[in-house]
């Protein structure tokens, strides 16, 4: 597919720079630090910081608003910790999320379950861990999975 | 000063890496003294570590050397190594620098460099030279090929420990010396120390009574070190006769000495006299050999197998040893008188003292020395079972023992004071409780008594009265508290006496107790020849102390035998304690800890005469070495050891820094950078995997002379790596670690390594570079870099490495990447390289805020605009990567700028305080027979350690024509200069021959020694003995000997034939010729004019400004137009420089200093001759018109130089239009023009920027190969991202296509490319297309390049001398290059390097003369056969054909002595002066004469 830049919205750097969080997008030099370290482009290469900052840069306006991928970023700012250019990619995508609910690209209600979400997988993550830190595990095998249920299950009670 | 028009004619150049040597050499040889300062022992700088140089791969060290050498031999630098700037005050012209010199604790005036000190020294540090990989001593040069080739000791000023021990000992043992290997486990070198002062080690180790200890300071804190327990662990680790133990013998004298006794003194004596020369033979009355050591101290205490090994130690020496032979009655003293040349006397003490009471010849009393000795030599003795043994001294003790494991069930010791005033060892006495043994105190006896065999002792009680004469309390009997106890056997243990009246014979004097009388300085007794030591001298001592006896006695004969005077006793120091504050300061630094008990047998294991103490073992050993104080100074724990080794007697631990103030007219700032602390980047492993080193380490690492000479292995476990990764842009373009700047070099010096790493891979190497851009922006670096991809097979991924952990295997690092195209991936090497960037030291940031000069926001140094070697304040210039980070061709191009600007600065005051050294009028040896002077050095031990010099001196004195010939303990001391000279004078030589080290460092030095004896430097040749005999045949004293006489004969076959030389003088004529009037000429002109020199300045157009006049602003902002029009009015009005318009050079002959140029003015109509003693090309380039892109189809596609002129002009096409593309790299690194343009990408983003301020809504696009925004232009390139301006990289295999389309009724420039990060086709529709096109020569340059006789490259940019050293020179002298000729660079860059031409240039025109090479090419035209070889191969164009006479023509002044001209020549017409066809021959007759 041929992107013609005429046609797209180059202003769109320019309102991503100007959100809260968004400031130093132009700062990219492309280097791919933030892909190379983010979890999530492990279990799932869609989700690419450098292709998303090179889609924000280039005025891809609607393609990235209304994309699923600026929903994946869980915040865990290894790639904000490790960007040369101090891109601060974690706080961009707080950036375009708010852009995203505000451009009307998912409704409020959306944004706010997804943050529902970060609680309770926090919450979720901590029961796990406890329950870890509980058993004082040297050298037990732990099945995560059945540590999940266990900890869904006390959640759920 | 007034000459100097109030300036000083002197420059302080701070840094002494490769730009301060340059910028030293060119101001020295312009009229100016140089003080060449360097905060480290040697100068060289960093280019000193690194293995090869980018892009030629040539051998660094090989390359820089020869600077070195010239700048250190320079009369008009001096060097000022170890050294630092404290102050700098005054006024331009005229400062005061206050230096502190550094203490060196190493007189250099003496040291000659030989390094033996440094092999001895037990102190190891970090090596710096090879970042940390492998050690040094705390005595240590630099570096091998250090300059100047002098030692220093790293030495912390605060010390724990006065080293007492070493004072305590009678044999002066180096004790922290060896204490601090054993701490570190380096045994074999313990031991190696510990046998350079005592030959029995395991003796001492076990029975020492160590005098040492007891000085120990280490026990005012908390206990003393257990020094003997060290000792003997060390010396039962190591097999003396696999050691190299490095006791150097020396030449056999063919003297004899008689020792009579083997025990301690005698043993001692022999091994000291035996290592001096001498022929030693030991008469000993006993069986077996040892004395005391075998026949006084119980197998127990001391195992019989020890005493044999240390003897037969020094029996290997040569040493003889006859046994069973009792001097006095087996052969008489006067015999021993006649046949040997000196007799030492150590027959010991071996009569036991009388008990003196009553009853002492009863059957059953027997004296303790012959108990002993009965029982050592395997007499049976029958022993009862009931014994008492009178005597509180270990001899006591030793009794007690041996007794109770010969079977006696009831041993006691009686002894007369109290157990505080036993003599004997405490532990022995312990030892011996614990065996069951009885002590009885305060008693002695009375009587003995029984009938014929002793039944009963009488004994006395007694108590303590005063202090008698030995200052123990006197016993006193109690009267009336005598008793009686039953006992078979009493052991008397009182004491011992010599037996020595057989020497009465010779008339040798005894002292009333019947010992010896010696002079105690010497040892000497009162008969000539005749010496004494030990218990025969002493009465019953200890073993150490017979030793010591032994030792001075040995120095007295050897002296007494060599007819020399008796060397003064050794200054005795009283061992030092620590004072009380002293202890406080210790108590807080080191932890408390006990000494480590030695493991004792269990009493119930006892049995026999197994050894009772059973020694460390290592981990013990370490641990309580680990408690010697002195080895817990980091740095010199002043064991003293280099001072006893250096023959020289050049070191001198007392030492302090000095300030030194001296006066300059300006100076120079070249201090150079550090790397980056990788280590700070935590994610990249490096401190926490021993794989991942930075670059340097691993230049290092490649390196010959690195730490695993030069084989690649890994660090962790030293195998051969498959697979090593660079990571580039460590602490470089990094904000987050506050390094925004690119480091220039790391891309280049990348691949360099990683060709290099593959090359010295024993087997096959993949190595990978990770990079964001590539920048390889320098000359003929584009080149290097695709021969890196497609000969070497490096693979470039362009990807920032976010993470190194531990790999699959170990000792493998797993490396986690992206790729362009989005995929996540993991990859394991072998080592990992960091590429890391260039900073400024702490040092040079304190420095410049001393001395108030700006630095930039990066921390370097802000220089001032248009000038790249100025600081911000006047009279001090800066060159090197102290103003950003730079390579070193750049180096050297700013530092030879910088010079320029010096000379320019202080014209005025040249050469008022330079030096011209006279010399006495050189003697005519024409037609006399040769009279051959030979000097052969020992180098201290180095050479004559390793080879027989006196043997080679004796040989050369049979040769033919030497007249004279001696040895040197060192050749090229100071005395030895002057002793060549009288020796000269003296027996009239017309030829010297020195055999010593290498020609390359000493050769000049010697041909001065010479001239200044009056003789033509050229009388003189060297033989290298020590790098091709002792060096390469260390451990074969024979075939190295054979082969130094070889190599002197051949000198001196040669030598024979050598003739004065004469270096021709030539006229220069003082002024020069500068060929284009743009930037660059104009800058040089002006450079030379303002020293007072004559330009002519040619530019083919009619206007000066080339290039130059179409660029509006410099990258860091300046306005090229105003400085441009300052600069040509200048150059217009300044009454040196004559101008040259519309002129065409059209021919050119003569050489440096005399060059004759024709031009063409005005298109023909004038011809001017002009006479120029340099020439200097500055003929710029041009811009590159493209064919590709619509260039010149479509008015709006244009080049970035048009463009900058669009907006200057404020075109409103250009700077209102909504969307502009640029495309980088058009026409530059492709086929056709494999370079990189240089400036393109700094000048798009200028462009760009500009644009953005006029509209700042303007979208502008920039295609990119590779953003090459060095250095700081890095800023430019972040600021350009941040106004918006999009950079998208495109890959040359898929280059962007341009072409036109039509869109609601208008014209577009339809830009397509794909877009890597996203994987898709991108298209924009373009108002105006900007080309960042090539920098092409122009098309004239080849003509031209003829007409001086200099190359062009393969892109015909003019080719200097030399790629890294010499990037303004040709090999064709007297001619210069600078500016766009040379290579694409920016304005500042180009203004510096025409600085460098003219600086370099004024070399020749401040000479009156110019002095030609000596050795230098001839031709004999009756046998030259005109073929022209020569003329082809001179690298120098010193050589012609005269094609109407067909023969070959050499110019002496060019040439430089190479050679290539005779070797190739095929008739032999072609000869050099000094290396004739005869002389080579005479030196092959030589060496083939014996074969």
């Amino acid at each position: 597919m041929t992107i013609v830049l005429n046609e797209l919205d180059t202003r769109f750097k320019y309102d991503v720079a100007a959100e809260p969080g968004g400031e130093n997008i132009k700062q990219c030099f492309a280097c791919g630090l933030c892909t190379a370290s983010c979890p999530v482009s492990d279990i799932d290469p869609v989700f690419n910081p450098r292709r998303i900052i090179r889609m924000v840069l280039l005025g891809m306006r609607k393609e990235v608003l209304c994309a699923d991928f600026i929903w994946f970023c869980i915040q865990c700012y290894t790639c904000q910790a490790h960007c040369p250019q101090n891109v601060d990619f974690s706080d961009i995508m707080k950036a375009l999320r708010n852009m995203a609910v505000r451009e009307g690209c998912v409704p409020l209600s959306f944004a706010e379950k997804v943050k529902e979400i970060d609680v309770f997988s926090q919450k979720l993550r901590h029961e796990m861990v406890s329950d870890l830190l509980a058993r004082k595990p040297e050298g037990e095998r732990v099945e995560i999975s059945t540590v999940a249920e266990k900890a869904l299950s006390r959640l759920k009670s | 000063m007034s000459q100097g028009n109030g300036k000083v004619g002197s420059v302080l150049v701070v840094g002494g890496g490769i730009g301060g040597v340059q910028a030293a050499l060119d101001l020295a040889e312009s009229g100016y003294y140089v003080y060449l300062l360097e905060k480290s022992p040697s100068i060289g700088g960093v280019m000193a570590q690194l293995d090869k140089t980018f892009p030629t791969n040539d051998c660094s060290m090989c390359i820089l050397s020869p600077k070195l050498v010239e700048a250190a031999s320079h009369p008009n630098i001096a060097l000022y190594t170890y050294s630092e700037v404290e102050d700098i005050r005054g006024e331009p012209g005229r400062f005061r620098v206050k230096i502190r010199r550094k203490a060196t604790y190493v007189d250099w005036s003496k040291c000659t460099g030989c390094g033996v000190c440094s092999e001895w020294c037990p102190v190891v540090r970090p090596s710096e030279f090879n970042q940390g990989l492998d050690d040094r001593r705390a005595i240590y040069t630099a570096f091998p090929q250090a300059v100047p080739k002098k030692f220093v000791i790293d030495k912390e000023q605060e010390r724990l420990c006065h080293a007492a021990c070493r004072d305590a000992c009678p044999l002066h043992m180096n004790v922290c010396g060896y204490i601090k290997l054993a701490a570190e486990g380096r045994i074999d070198e313990a031991y190696r120390l510990i046998r350079a002062t005592n030959p029995l080690p395991g003796v001492c180790g076990r029975v020492c009574y160590a005098p040492c200890q007891g000085a120990c300071n280490r026990g005012q804190i908390d206990d003393f070190l257990a020094v003997r327990d060290i000792k003997r662990f060390v010396a039962d680790q190591v097999d003396a006769d696999k050691c190299k133990l490095d006791l150097a013998k020396a030449e056999s004298t063919g003297k004899k000495v008689a020792i009579i006794g083997s025990g301690p003194a005698g043993l001692t004596a022999a091994h000291d006299l035996a290592l001096k020369g001498h022929g030693v033979v030991i008469f000993e009355a006993l069986s077996e050999p040892g004395g005391m050591l075998r026949v006084g101290i119980p197998e127990y205490r001391l195992p019989r197998e020890v005493v044999r090994k240390e003897i037969g130690q020094i029996q290997n020496l040569g040493v003889e040893i006859k046994t069973g032979v009792t001097v006095g009655k087996d052969i008489s003293p006067s015999r021993l008188k006649a046949e040997f040349d000196a007799i030492f006397v150590a027959v010991g003490a071996h009569q036991g003292m009388e008990l003196k009471v009553p009853g002492e010849h009863l059957q059953g009393v027997i004296q303790g020395v012959e108990f002993l000795r009965r029982v050592s030599l395997g007499e049976k003795v029958e022993v009862a079972s009931e014994i008492a043994v009178i005597g509180g001294g270990n001899t006591a003790i030793d009794c007690a023992r041996t007794a109770k494991r010969l079977g006696a069930e009831k041993v006691t010791i009686f002894y007369r004071r109290t157990r505080a005033e036993m003599p004997a060892d405490e532990e022995e006495v312990q030892a011996a409780e614990e065996e069951g043994i009885k002590i009885e105190l305060l008693v002695a006896p009375v009587s003995l008594h029984g009938k014929k065999k002793l039944t009963e002792m009488e004994l006395v009680r007694m108590k303590l009265g005063e202090p008698d004469a030995s200052g123990r309390p006197r016993p006193v009997p109690i009267a009336g508290s005598e008793f009686r106890v039953p006992v078979s056997m009493v052991i008397a243990a009182l004491g011992q006496a010599p037996i020595v009246d057989f020497v009465k014979e010779l008339g040798v004097d005894l002292s009333r107790r019947g010992t010896i009388e010696v002079d105690p300085a010497s040892g000497a007794t009162n008969v000539p020849g005749v010496y004494a030591g030990g218990d025969a001298v002493t009465g019953p001592a200890f073993v150490v102390d017979a030793m010591a006896a032994g030792r001075k006695a040995a120095s007295s004969i050897d002296a007494y035998l060599r007819g020399g005077s008796v060397p003064p006793a050794e200054e005795k120091r009283e061992p030092e304690k620590l004072t009380e504050d002293e202890i406080r300061t210790v108590t807080g630094a080191v932890e408390l800890a006990r000494r480590t008990k030695m493991k004792h047998l269990p009493v119930e294991q006892r049995a026999g005469f197994v050894e009772v103490a059973s020694g460390y073992s290592l981990a013990e050993a370490q641990a309580e070495a680990s408690r010697c104080l002195a080895g817990l100074s980091e740095g010199c724990i002043e064991c003293l050891e280099c001072v006893d080794r250096c023959e020289a007697a050049a070191i001198n631990h007392t030492m302090s820094d000095r300030i030194e103030e001296i006066d300059v007219g300006a100076v120079l700032l070249s201090g150079g950078f550090e790397c980056f602390d990788s280590s700070r980047v935590y994610e990249l492993g490096y401190s926490r995997f021993p794989n991942v080193v930075t670059s340097m380490e691993f230049e290092r690492i490649l390196s010959a002379t690195g730490p695993f000479e030069g084989v690649l292995l890994r660090p962790s476990d030293m195998t051969a790596p498959r697979k090593v990764a660079f990571i580039q842009c460590v602490g470089s373009r990094d904000e987050k670690h506050g390094r925004p700047y690119c480091s220039s070099v790391c891309c280049t010096y990348a691949i360099k390594e990683a060709m290099i790493a593959k090359e010295h891979s024993t087997i096959p190497l993949d190595v990978t570079i990770f990079f964001m851009d590539l920048r390889t922006y320098g000359k003929d670096f584009d080149k290097y870099y695709d021969r890196a991809k497609e000969e070497s097979g490096i693979k470039f991924i362009r990807s920032k490495v976010y993470s190194v952990e531990a790999g699959g295997r170990p000792g493998d690092l797993k490396v986690k990447f992206t790729t362009e195209d989005g995929m996540s991936k993991a990859e394991d090497f072998d080592i990992l390289v960091l590429s890391v960037g260039f900073q400024t030291s702490p040092e040079l940031v304190e420095l410049a805020k001393k001395i108030g000069i700006q630095l930039n926001p990066y921390g370097f140094c802000q220089t001032k605009p248009f000038s790249a070697v100025e600081t911000t304040k006047n009279g001090i210039f800066v060159c090197g990567a102290f103003s950003a980070p730079k390579d070193i061709p750049e180096t050297v191009m700013q530092a030879s700028g910088a010079a320029g600007d010096i000379s320019t600065f202080l014209a005025p005051a040249r050469k008022t305080l330079t030096k011209i050294k006279e010399y006495p009028p050189e003697r005519d040896v024409r037609g006399q027979e040769p009279r051959i002077g030979v000097f052969i050095c020992n180098c201290g031990i180095n050479i004559g350690g390793y080879v027989r010099v006196s043997e080679v001196t004796d040989f050369a004195k049979t040769l033919p024509n030497v007249i004279y010939a001696e040895h040197n303990l060192f050749t090229c001391s100071q005395d030895t200069q002057e002793r060549i000279k009288n020796a000269i004078l003296e027996n009239n030589l017309n030829r010297v021959v020195v055999a010593s080290c290498s020609p390359r460092t000493h050769e000049p030095l010697f041909r001065e020694t010479v001239r200044e004896a009056g003789l033509n430097p050229y009388l003189f040749e060297m033989a290298n003995i020590r790098d091709q005999c002792s060096w390469v045949h260390m451990h074969e004293l024979e075939e190295a000997t054979d082969k130094a006489k070889d190599l002197v004969e051949m000198a001196i076959a040669k030598a024979r034939l050598i003739e004065p030389l004469k270096r021709q003088s030539l006229p220069v004529t003082r002024s020069a010729l500068v060929i284009g009037g743009g930037l660059a000429g104009m800058v040089s002109a002006l450079t030379i004019a303002d020293q007072g020199f004559e330009v002519h300045l040619i530019e083919k157009n009619n206007e000066l400004g080339g290039i130059a006049r179409r660029i509006h602003h410099s990258f860091d902002g300046g306005d090229v137009q105003d400085f441009l029009s300052q600069l040509i009015s200048r150059v217009q009005e300044h009454p040196k420089i004559k101008v040259y318009t519309n002129t065409w050079i059209v021919d050119a002959r003569g050489f440096v200093g005399n060059f004759t140029t024709e031009v063409m003015r005005y298109r023909g109509r004038v011809i001017e001759r002009i006479d120029h003693g340099v020439t200097i090309i500055a003929t710029g380039a041009q811009e590159y018109k493209p064919e590709e892109y619509l260039y010149g189809r479509d008015p709006r596609v244009l080049t970035q130089l048009e463009l900058e002129e669009e907006i200057a002009k404020g075109s409103p096409d250009v700077v209102n239009c909504d969307n502009l593309v640029m495309i980088q790299c058009v026409g530059s690194r492709n086929e056709e023009r494999p370079y990189c343009s240089r400036v393109c990408c700094n000048q798009a983003i200028q462009n760009a920027l500009r644009l953005k301020e006029i509209k700042p809504e303007m979208n502008i696009h920039v295609l990119y190969r590779d953003v090459r925004t060095y250095g700081f232009y890095e800023e430019l390139y972040r600021k350009a991202r941040e106004k918006g301006v999009v950079f998208l990289h495109y890959d040359p295999e898929e280059e962007p296509r341009v072409r036109q389309t039509r869109k609601d009724g208008r014209l577009l420039i339809r830009v397509e490319c794909k877009d890597p990060v996203l994987g898709d086709e991108i298209a924009i529709d373009a108002d105006i297309l900007a080309l960042s096109t090539a920098m092409t020569p122009p098309p004239d340059v080849k003509e031209l390049a003829m007409f001086y006789k200099v190359p062009l490259n393969q892109d015909a940019f003019f080719l200097e001398a030399h790629v890294k050293l010499r990037p303004v020179d040709f090999a064709t002298d007297g001619v210069f290059v600078c500016g766009l000729a040379h290579a694409p660079k920016s304005i500042e860059e180009s203004i510096a390097q025409a600085k460098a031409a003219a600086s370099r240039a004024t070399v020749i025109l401040v000479k009156d003369v110019l002095t030609a090479e000596g050795i230098v090419c001839t031709v004999n035209e009756v046998i030259c056969g005109g073929c022209g070889i020569c003329e082809v191969l001179c690298p120098y164009s010193a050589i012609t054909l005269d094609r109407e006479k067909r023969i070959a023509v050499a110019n002496e002044a060019l040439c430089k002595g190479c050679g290539t001209c005779a070797s190739a020549c095929p008739s032999g017409a072609a000869q050099q002066r000094g290396f004739r066809r005869d002389q080579i021959s005479a030196m092959l007759d030589a060496v083939l004469s014996g074969v």
